[in-house]
């Protein structure tokens, strides 16, 4: 009697795939979220680096004497920053997605519990998801520069 | 523990975009070597006036150029095949119900990880070397 399903829990167990996280895989899984943590801070640390280093590093092969060469250095500066900035925001955006997959996954995995783990592999779906839409912006912005490159040949030849 | 609907359908659309990503990664791999077939010579002249202590070592900077690329090449390439061979296993699992194309899955997702933390972590050192040389 005791082994026997109710309807209701028939149909919770219905609701489950035919797969499940074996030891094997429960232990797949928590070293690839490692991996992606470890990747994920790396990253972080990395773009604070380069801001400090676009805030307050030299500009060692750029002019400081008066005149033109200080303006230049001048904008060149800012725009060094503003990429900077531009980048990382744009990568701990990223970055934040994959570091909360590797945090949700260990403590889903190491509990024992579905719901953490989904939640985990739900912000590596985002990541992912981010990183292809970026992709897909990138490349329709390098499509158009092709197609006014080319416009811009023809027009220089015609 | 078992995967359930929700992770599988989570598990299904992360498929889709990390298919996309690797399948772009390929074409992207394969036009660049393609490329570097086609204009290797130039490639390699451009590299020897950005190193120009080379051009005295006779077919140095070619060599080194073309070991560098290989490194990229494979790094690279075993990086987008994991990714890849991570979205096609996860996605048979999931439809045909198979645990072991699903631990294959996962365990292509732990390689794609390793190396990609390798990557991050040599990032940073490059990173660090240059907060020293800046200041």
């Amino acid at each position: 009697m005791e082994n026997q399903h109710t309807p209701q829990d028939q149909g919770s167990l219905d609701n489950f795939f035919n797969i499940s996280f074996d030891t094997a895989t429960r232990a797949q899984i928590r070293q690839a979220a490692v991996w992606a943590k470890l990747y994920a801070i790396c990253a972080f640390v990395g773009y604070g680096i380069a801001l400090v280093v676009a805030f307050f590093g030299r500009l060692s092969d750029v002019n400081y004497e008066g005149g033109e060469g200080f303006q230049m250095s001048a904008s060149f500066r800012s725009g060094r920053i503003l990429g900077a900035l531009l980048v990382a925001a744009i990568g701990v955006f990223i970055n934040y997605f994959l570091y909360r997959f590797a945090t949700s996954t260990i403590r889903g995995i190491d509990a024992m519990d579905n719901i953490t783990t989904n939640d985990g592999l739900n912000h590596l779906r985002r990541y992912f998801r981010i990183l292809g839409i970026l992709l897909i912006i990138a490349l329709s912005l390098l499509v158009l520069f092709f197609v006014f490159g080319l416009l811009a040949g023809l027009n220089r030849l015609g | 523990m078992h995967l359930d609907y929700d992770g599988g359908n989570i598990l299904r659309e992360t498929v889709r975009w990390s298919r996309f990503l690797a399948i772009v990664g390929i074409i992207a791999l394969c036009i660049y070597l393609l490329l570097f077939l086609l204009a290797g010579a130039v490639i390699a002249s451009l590299f020897s006036k950005f190193a120009p202590g080379l051009e005295q070592l006779e077919g140095l900077a070619g060599g080194i150029l073309i070991a560098i690329l290989l490194v990229f090449f494979g790094v690279f390439g075993v990086l987008v095949y994991m990714l890849y061979r991570f979205s096609s296993r996860t996605r048979k699992a999931i439809e045909q119900q198979d645990q072991a194309a699903f631990a294959d899955g996962m365990k292509c997702l732990k390689v794609y990880f390793i190396i990609l933390g390798i990557f991050g972590v040599l990032t940073l050192l490059g990173n660090l070397l240059s907060l020293i040389t800046v200041f």
